[in-house]
C-alpha cells in the first residue's frame, strides 16, 4: 500500500488510488466541478490543482495516481493562486445570477467562488451566451451557467447509456447539449443528469423556482416503487416534498435515481383519499364509526368468508405484517395474498425458501458478473438501478444473453436476445440445460450454456415475464437447475435470481402476506386461499368480505374482469391513499398515508431491509395503515397486541429477525442476500405450448406501476397514452395503421385500444399494460388459461 | 560545422522521387531489411544513440520514448505517424511526404519492428489531399512489393499501415488529441498520466513520433547511431528541416545541421531578410507557438534545442518566421490569438476561457481600444493558463503574446496610449 503525505498528514492507500481519493480518506477536502466519484475522470475543471514536491507544475488530483513517498499539498501558494485562476475564468462567462437559479446555495461554484473567486471582475469583454434547450419535461437548461464539466455527457454516455447529451464546437465556444435544438431525453435516469450538474445549468423542471435550496429540510426515504429500493432524500417545505435527490449509496444506488423514483413525488397529493368514509353514508363520517361499520362487515360472515389482498409497494414492512396478523390473528383467516399478476401458484406446495424468491447476488457483485442471462426479464424497464450494475459488467465484458417473447429496449453491452413465443421458454430452457452436457454451438441455448460454462460468475435473473408467466415455477425450476449447471451454486457465488420488481414485495414474502405461510417463513398448518382463489371465490359469492390494504387489483391484477366481478359481488373495505376503480365502489375507506408520509420498513430485491424516515404529514384525518388495523383489531376478541411502532417492530423482529436493524450503527446498512441456499432436485414440469393465433402479452408500464406514480402528473408526461404495440406485418394483415384504434377479441370478451406498430415486436404477440387508462387488456385474460388467444380488428 | 549532409532532402531533387522505383534505387527498403537482422533492443538502442529528438516540437528523445513501451502487455501495439502539421509556419513534413514518401513507410517498418506493432497509421492533416493520395500510392507500392503487410522481408514479421485523413483541427497534432480523433471521437487530448506508451490508440500501447523522425530511422540505421549523433551538436543531433517563411527572399524548406547559426541559415538559405539583415525586426524560431526573438537575440543564436531554450522562446518544429521592421507585432500577435482561440478544444477551463480573453483583449488593442493595464492583464492571463491545462494548447497560446510583451512591450504600450499602430 503506497504511503503519502497529504499536508503533512501521512496515509495509506490502495494501489491505483488518485490523490483526490487519497484526500477524501484523510478528511482533507478538495474542491472540484467535473470530478464525480461515480464517473470516469474527465480532468477539465482544473480546479482540483495541488502541488506535488519534485514536480514542477500543480497537478490535477482527481487523475493523479499515488505513489509511495508521495509528498502533497493542498493548500499551498501555488495551489491557491492556480485555483484562484481557474476560479476567475471560470466566472467570466458566467452570468452570476445566484438569485434566480435553482442551484443557488447549494451550488459549488458559488461556494468556491467564495473562497477562491475575485471579489471583481477584471473581464471587461462580451459575457458570452448560450441558447437553452427543450429536453422534454424533466430538464430545465439555463446554459449560460454551464461550465463545461461534462459530467452531464459522461453521465448519459457511461453510466445511462444513451449518447444524448454531448459537446459541440470548440474553444470557448463549446456548447454542452442534446446536439439538437429540440430533444425529449429518453433515458430513464435522465433526471441524474440535472442532479449532478454542479452549477445551474441543469435543472429540475419540476422543481424548478419551487424553493430554494437552504430552506428545504430533507429527509431520508428508501424510495419503493420499483423493488430495488434506492437510498434517496425527500426534501420537503411546508409539508409538500418539492423534490426528491439520491443518497450516495455504494451498496445500492451509487449516486443515481431512475426518473420513476425521483419525479413520481406530485403522485402523493393528487386524488388522495383524505378521510374515512362509508358507502351511502354521505359527509362526513367519524373514524369511530367507519371502524365499527367496517368490524360489523367483517364480523357479519365467517372468518373463512373474509380475505385480505394487500399491495406491498406503499406499504412498509410494519403494515404488511400487521395486515397478515390482523386477519390471521384477529380475524381469523388465512386467506392471504399479494400477488394478484401470479398465474402460477404451484411453488406454493413446495417449500420455497427466501432465497428461491429474491436475489442471491447482491447488486454490488451483480456489478462484477462475467456473464448473465436474463429470463423473461427487462431489468432496464423493472429495476433500473439494477440494470445499471448489469450494464457495469456488461462495459467489462460480461457476456450477456437474455430470453424474452419480444427485443428489449436495452442498454447492456453486447446483449444476444433469443427472442421465442410466449409458452415456447421451457423448450427453450431444456435446451440450455442440455447445452451444458452437449452443446450445439450454432444454437442460440447452445451458445448460452457454453458461455455460462466458462463463466466463473455468472448471473441468471428471472423478471416479471418469467414471474407472472403461467408455467412460473417451472421456469423457476429450469433457471435454477441451469444456475446449478454453471456452477453458479457452489457456496462462493451464489447466481441464482429472482427480481419481483413490485417494490417491497420481498417484505410481503418474508412476513407472510401470503396464504401458506406466516410471518418470518413460518409453516402453518393449513394454507388459505390465494389471490386467484379469493377472486374466484368472492366472484361466487363464496368469500364476502374483501380487505384491501391499498393497491388497485381492479385494474392491476391479471384478469381484471374476474377482480371486478368479485369486488362487486363482495363487501369491500379499503385501506389506502388514493382514489381508483377499486377503491371507488368500496363499502367502507379507511384512509391511509402514503411512503414518505410515515416511517417505513423496506425490503428490496437483494433482500435487504432498510428503513425510511417520515417527511412530510399526510392529510390530515388519513392515519398510518397499521394503527388502522390496530384500532380495528379492537372491535374483535384477539386485538393486536402492539400499541405503538416499536412493540410492532419487535413483534415483526421476532417473527424474521432481519427486521431487526437495532444493532445496526447510523449509516450501517443491513447486508443483502441474508438467506439459505436455494432449493434445488425440484423436476420442471413440460409447459403448456401456446395455442395457435395471436397471444396476448400484458406487462407492467414503467412509468405507471404504483399508486403515487399512477397519479404522478409529471410521470404521466413521459407515458404516451394507452396502446398496445403489434408487429408491422401482423398489423398489416389486418390493414392497421400505426396509431389507430382496434378491437381486441378473445372469446366472448373485447377491448377497445390504440394500436402502436412497433418492429420490435415478433409475429404472432401483441403486448399490453397493466392498469391502461383506456382499454384494459387484461379484461382479455382468464387467469387459469394463461396467455389468451386472440384476433383482432382494425376499427 | 561540416558539408552539407542532406538526410531527408536526400533524393528530392530527383525525378519521380516519391516512387517506390526511385527510392529503391539508393538502397530504398535495406534498412528495413537489415533491422530485421538486429534484434529489437539493438535496434531502439541505435535510436537511442542517434540521440534525435522528436522533431514534431516537444524534441522527446525518440528512442527513449520507444523503450518505453512495455514487452509485457498482452494488448495490440501500435505505431502512429503524427502527420498532421498544423503549426502555423510549418510545412517541412509536407515535403518528406510529398517527395519521399518510402522513407517515411520504411522508417514506419523498422520503428513497430522494434517496438512490436503490428499497425500503424499516418494520421495526415485532411489539407494535405495531395500528400494524402502520393502516401496511399506509396503504401500501394510497399504492400505490392512485400516492404509492409504479412511476411515482411519474407520473414515472420507483419506490420500494415494505414492513412487516416483528419478534419483540420490543429488540436489533433497534439498526441492525445490524435489518437481520440483516430478512435473516431472528438479531437480532445486525454489526460495523462497514463501515456500512450501504456494506454494509447485503443487503449493498446503507442508510439506517436513525427514524420520527420521517423523519416530519420533508415538513415540512422543505415549509417549508425554514432555517426547520426556527431551531426549537428551537443543534445541535438542530426539535420533539421527548417520551415522558413515571412520576410526572406528565399522561403523555403532547408535542412542543415542542428547548431547552425539562425543568421547564417537565413542568409546563406533563405536569401536574407528583405531589405537587409538590419531591417530585420524579430524571428518566430520554432512555430506559432514558440515566443519571438527579437533582432539583437537573432544576431547570435544558433539553431539548437538548448540554445533556444536559453533564449526564451524554443525550437519546437523549426518553422521560423521571419519578421521585418514592416511588421507591427500587436497586429500579428492578435492575429495569432485568434487562431489559438478558435484552436482551443475548449476542453479545460483556463485553456477554454483564457484563449477567448486574451484574444479579446489582443483585438481590442489591435483596434485602438486598449485600456492600462490591459498589457499587465495579459501577462496575468498567460500566467493562470501556463501550466495548468490538459495539453499543451494552453502554453501554446500563450508563448507569442508572452514573448511579443518580453520584447516588444513598447509596441504595446503605443498601441495602447494611441490606439494605433507604431509602424506603418
Amino acid at each position: 500500500m503506497p504511503t503519502l503525505i497529504i499536508d503533512g498528514k501521512e496515509i495509506s492507500v490502495k494501489p491505483g488510488a488518485t490523490i483526490m481519493e487519497a484526500a477524501k480518506q484523510l478528511g482533507v477536502y478538495i474542491p472540484h466541478f467535473c470530478y464525480h466519484p461515480k464517473l470516469a475522470i474527465s480532468g477539465n475543471c482544473r480546479m482540483c490543482l495541488v502541488e506535488v514536491e519534485k514536480m514542477p507544475r500543480p497537478v490535477i488530483s482527481c487523475a493523479m495516481p499515488v505513489n509511495d513517498g508521495m509528498v502533497v499539498s493542498t493548500n499551498s501558494e501555488m495551489v491557491t493562486e492556480a485555483r484562484k485562476g481557474v476560479m476567475e475564468f471560470l466566472l467570466i462567462n458566467h452570468p452570476l445570477d445566484c438569485p434566480v437559479c435553482d442551484q443557488g446555495g447549494e451550488c459549488s461554484l458559488q461556494d468556491l467562488a467564495m473562497k477562491y473567486g475575485p471579489d471583481r471582475s477584471r473581464y471587461r469583454e462580451e459575457k458570452r451566451q448560450f441558447p437553452n434547450y427543450d429536453l422534454g419535461p424533466l430538464i430545465e437548461t439555463e446554459m449560460n451557467r454551464c461550465i463545461q464539466c461534462t459530467r452531464c455527457i459522461r453521465f448519459s454516455t457511461e453510466v445511462a447509456g444513451v449518447e444524448e447529451m454531448g459537446a459541440v464546437g470548440r474553444g470557448d465556444h463549446m456548447k454542452v447539449g442534446p446536439y439538437v435544438e429540440k430533444l425529449t431525453l429518453t433515458s430513464e435516469m435522465a433526471g441524474n443528469i440535472a442532479e449532478s450538474c454542479p452549477v445551474g445549468a441543469l435543472n429540475l423542471k419540476p422543481f424548478h423556482f419551487q424553493a430554494r435550496g437552504w430552506e428545504l429540510k430533507n429527509a431520508d426515504g428508501i424510495c419503493d416503487l420499483c423493488s430495488v429500493g434506492c437510498q434517496t432524500s425527500n426534501d420537503y417545505l411546508d409539508n409538500t416534498i418539492k423534490r426528491v435527490m439520491s443518497r450516495e449509496c455504494d451498496e445500492i444506488n451509487l449516486s443515481w435515481l431512475c426518473n420513476k423514483g425521483r419525479f413520481a413525488y406530485d403522485g402523493l397529493t393528487a386524488n388522495r383519499l383524505e378521510q374515512p368514509s362509508v358507502k351511502d353514508e354521505p359527509g362526513t363520517i367519524s373514524w369511530q364509526s367507519a371502524m365499527d361499520r367496517a368490524a360489523e362487515l367483517i364480523k357479519g360472515v365467517k372468518p373463512d368468508e373474509v380475505a385480505g389482498i394487500a399491495d406491498p409497494s406503499g406499504h412498509g414492512a410494519e403494515e404488511l405484517y400487521a395486515f397478515q396478523d390482523f386477519l390471521r390473528n384477529a380475524v381469523g383467516t388465512g386467506n392471504i395474498d399479494h400477488r394478484t399478476r401470479i398465474q402460477d401458484f404451484s411453488g406454493d406446495t413446495v417449500k420455497l425458501t427466501r432465497a428461491d424468491l429474491m436475489m442471491n447476488t447482491s447488486l454490488a457483485d451483480m456489478a462484477t458478473a462475467d456473464a448473465a442471462f436474463l429470463i423473461g426479464c427487462d431489468p432496464r424497464f423493472e429495476t433500473p438501478l439494477l440494470n445499471l450494475r448489469l450494464r457495469q459488467a456488461s462495459l467489462e465484458g460480461a457476456r450477456m444473453f437474455s430470453l424474452n417473447p419480444r427485443q428489449l429496449n436495452t442498454n447492456l453491452e453486447g446483449l444476444k436476445q433469443s427472442v421465442v413465443h410466449p409458452g415456447g421458454e421451457i423448450e427453450f430452457l431444456n435446451a440450455v440445460l442440455a447445452g451444458f452436457d452437449k452443446a450445439d454451438a450454432k444454437s442460440e441455448a447452445g451458445q448460452i450454456a457454453t458461455a455460462l460454462k466458462a463463466s466463473e460468475r455468472p448471473v441468471i435473473l428471472l423478471g416479471d415475464y418469467a414471474n407472472y408467466h403461467p408455467d412460473a415455477e417451472s421456469i423457476r425450476r429450469l433457471a435454477v437447475a441451469i444456475t446449478g449447471k454453471a456452477s453458479a451454486l457452489n457456496g462462493k457465488w451464489n447466481g441464482f435470481n429472482r427480481v419481483a420488481s413490485r417494490g417491497n414485495s420481498a417484505a410481503a414474502q418474508d412476513l407472510g402476506v401470503v396464504p401458506h405461510r406466516g410471518a418470518g417463513y413460518k409453516s402453518l398448518d393449513s394454507s388459505g386461499k390465494n389471490s386467484l382463489e379469493i377472486f374466484k371465490a368472492a366472484a361466487s359469492g363464496e368469500i364476502k368480505v374483501l380487505l384491501l390494504l391499498g393497491g388497485d387489483p381492479a385494474t392491476d391484477a391479471i384478469d381484471s374482469q374476474l377482480v371486478k366481478t368479485a369486488l362487486d359481488k363482495a363487501q369491500v373495505i379499503y385501506i389506502g391513499t388514493h382514489t381508483n376503480q377499486s377503491s371507488k365502489n368500496a363499502d367502507v375507506i379507511l384512509a391511509g398515508l402514503a411512503l414518505g408520509e410515515k416511517e417505513s420498513t423496506i425490503t428490496n430485491c437483494e433482500g435487504r431491509v432498510q428503513r425510511g424516515q417520515k417527511a412530510v404529514n399526510g392529510p390530515i384525518e388519513s392515519k398510518e395503515q397499521w394503527r388502522i388495523l390496530r384500532a380495528l383489531s379492537d372491535r374483535f376478541s384477539q386485538p393486536l397486541s402492539y400499541n405503538n411502532i416499536e412493540a410492532l417492530r419487535l413483534a415483526m423482529a421476532n417473527a424474521d429477525h432481519r427486521y431487526d436493524l437495532s444493532e445496526l450503527y447510523a449509516n450501517e446498512i443491513a447486508p443483502a442476500c441474508d438467506h439459505s441456499p436455494v432449493t434445488t432436485g425440484l423436476e420442471a414440469a413440460n409447459g403448456k405450448k401456446a395455442k395457435g393465433g395471436m397471444t396476448l402479452v400484458v406487462e407492467a408500464s414503467f412509468y405507471q406501476d404504483s399508486s403515487v406514480a399512477k397519479n404522478s402528473s409529471t410521470l404521466a408526461l413521459l407515458v404516451d397514452g394507452s396502446s398496445v404495440q403489434i408487429n408491422p406485418e401482423d398489423a398489416a394483415l389486418q390493414s392497421i395503421a400505426d396509431g389507430q384504434k382496434v378491437r381486441l377479441i378473445s372469446g366472448e370478451k373485447n377491448v377497445e385500444i390504440k394500436a402502436k406498430i412497433d418492429k420490435k415486436v415478433p409475429k404472432g404477440v401483441i403486448f399490453g399494460q397493466f392498469g391502461s387508462t383506456e382499454g384494459l387488456v387484461q379484461d382479455l385474460y382468464n387467469w387459469e388459461e394463461g396467455f389468451p388467444q386472440i384476433s383482432i380488428v382494425a376499427l | 560545422m561540416s558539408s552539407k549532409v542532406q538526410i531527408l532532402f536526400k533524393n528530392i531533387h530527383k525525378k519521380d522521387s516519391h516512387t517506390y522505383k526511385v527510392y529503391c534505387q539508393d538502397g530504398g527498403y535495406k534498412q528495413a531489411e537489415r533491422a530485421m537482422s538486429m534484434s529489437t533492443e539493438d535496434v531502439i538502442d541505435e535510436v537511442k544513440r542517434a540521440g534525435i529528438r522528436g522533431r514534431g516540437g516537444a524534441g522527446f528523445p525518440a528512442g527513449l520514448k520507444w523503450s518505453f513501451i512495455p514487452k509485457d502487455n498482452s494488448r495490440d501495439k501500435y505505431l502512429v505517424c503524427n502527420a498532421d502539421e498544423g503549426e502555423p509556419g510549418t510545412c517541412k513534413d509536407r515535403d518528406i511526404m510529398r517527395y519521399t514518401p518510402h522513407m517515411l513507410i520504411e522508417g514506419m517498418v523498422i520503428a513497430a519492428y522494434a517496438v512490436g506493432a503490428e499497425r500503424g497509421y499516418i494520421y495526415i492533416r485532411g489539407e494535405f489531399v495531395r500528400e494524402a493520395e502520393i502516401l496511399e500510392e506509396a503504401i500501394k507500392e510497399a504492400y505490392d512489393n512485400g516492404r509492409l503487410g504479412k511476411n515482411i522481408n519474407g520473414k515472420k514479421i507483419r506490420f500494415d499501415l494505414a492513412i487516416h485523413r483528419g478534419g483540420g483541427a490543429y488540436v489533433c497534432g497534439e498526441e492525445t488529441g490524435l489518437i481520440e480523433s483516430l478512435e473516431g471521437k472528438k479531437g480532445q487530448p486525454r489526460v495523462k498520466p497514463p501515456f500512450p506508451a501504456n494506454i494509447g490508440l485503443w487503449g493498446g500501447p503507442t508510439v506517436i513520433n513525427n514524420v520527420e523522425t521517423l523519416a530519420s530511422v533508415p538513415s540512422i540505421i543505415e549509417n549508425g547511431g554514432e555517426w547520426y549523433g556527431n551531426l549537428g551538436v551537443e543534445k541535438s543531433s542530426g539535420t533539421k528541416l527548417f520551415s522558413i517563411s515571412g520576410h526572406v527572399n528565399k522561403p523555403g524548406n532547408y535542412e542543415v545541421e542542428l547548431g547552425i547559426p539562425m543568421k547564417t541559415l537565413i542568409e546563406e538559405y533563405a536569401g536574407g531578410v528583405r531589405g537587409g539583415w538590419d531591417n530585420l525586426k524579430g524571428v518566430i524560431p520554432g512555430g506559432s507557438s514558440s515566443a519571438i526573438l527579437p533582432k539583437d537575440v537573432c544576431d547570435t543564436v544558433t539553431m539548437d534545442y538548448d540554445a533556444i531554450a536559453k533564449a526564451g522562446s524554443m525550437l519546437g518544429s523549426g518553422a521560423m518566421i521571419v519578421l521585418d521592421k514592416s511588421v507591427c507585432i500587436v497586429k500579428a500577435v492578435e492575429r495569432l490569438s485568434r487562431f489559438y482561440r478558435h484552436e482551443s478544444c475548449g476542453q479545460c477551463t483556463p485553456c477554454r476561457e483564457g484563449t477567448g480573453w486574451i484574444s479579446q483583449i489582443m483585438t481590442r488593442i489591435e483596434n485602438g481600444q486598449g485600456v492600462e493595464g490591459d498589457i499587465d492583464l495579459l501577462l496575468s492571463i498567460g500566467d493562470n493558463i501556463s501550466g495548468k491545462t490538459i495539453c499543451a494548447l494552453g502554453d501554446a497560446a500563450v508563448g507569442p503574446v508572452a514573448g511579443s510583451i518580453k520584447a516588444f512591450r513598447d509596441e504595446y504600450i503605443y498601441h495602447v496610449e494611441h490606439g494605433r499602430c507604431m509602424v506603418g
